[in-house]
């Protein structure tokens, strides 16, 4: 199962991009595991500089900006493992 | 927003000062257009943006005492702790940031009416977060 994190301090960018990926999850039908990371110091074991930040597998995907559900959805299908 | 911590030490304004008289280095992460209106004005500074910190935080001496600063502390606390997890020992943050700073009258460059100063707290050093709630957390836009 993947394992997805959204990084992110509570603003509405943020809550938009963890949205973004329950959206993208319902539509794509991929399961994972979603956590929402808001706390400042488990942020920074990830370095973190600019948020939100949109992890799949433990890599960072988008940061500094929203994800949007068509480009989780690329990203989940892009990096769905073969059957 | 929660920024306790322990993995980076903060500073209020008014240690600043005192690290500054110790020939600390100040890095401001805020973004060039932001500097160009108001700059912190001390002998030693030098600006990263934040959002060119991961190219070019390396222009960072590590044998240096570093102060980062920011407009409200929660930017160069980022900054801070990145910092750290590359190997920078001398480095803490500055709380509060800018609006603090301009609060207590320490010098700067350039127009201050931009800055909003949400908290009249007497001290410095107290724990409350004055960010202003009128801006994003998110970004670089804070």
């Amino acid at each position: 199962m993947k394992q997805i994190k959204v990084l992110g301090t509570g603003c509405s960018k943020c809550k938009t991009t963890y949205n973004n990926v329950l959206e993208a999850l319902k539509q794509t039908g991929i399961e994972a595991e979603v956590v929402k990371i808001e706390d400042i110091e488990e942020m920074m074991k990830y370095n973190v500089l600019t948020t939100p930040v949109l992890m799949i597998d433990g890599v960072a995907k988008v940061k500094g900006r929203v994800a949007e559900i068509k480009e989780i959805k690329e990203l989940l299908i892009n990096d769905a493992p073969i059957p | 927003m929660n920024t306790e911590q322990t993995l980076v030490k903060e500073i209020c304004p008014t240690s600043t000062q005192a690290w500054i008289k110790n020939g600390a280095l100040l890095v401001d992460v805020r973004e060039r257009e932001e500097v160009a209106q108001l700059a912190y004005d001390v002998p030693e500074i030098v600006n990263i943006p934040l959002s060119e910190f991961e190219e070019r935080y390396a222009e960072i001496p590590k044998d240096k005492e570093v102060v980062m600063v920011c407009k409200a502390g929660v930017r160069s606390l980022r900054a801070a702790g990145f910092l750290i997890n590359h190997g920078y020992d001398n480095v803490v943050s500055m709380k509060h940031g800018l609006a603090r700073w301009v609060q207590k009258g320490f010098p700067t460059k350039g127009d201050i009416s931009g800055i909003v100063s949400s908290s009249a707290s007497s001290s410095c050093c107290s724990t409350e977060t004055d960010a202003p709630q009128n801006h994003s957390c998110c970004g670089s836009s804070h």
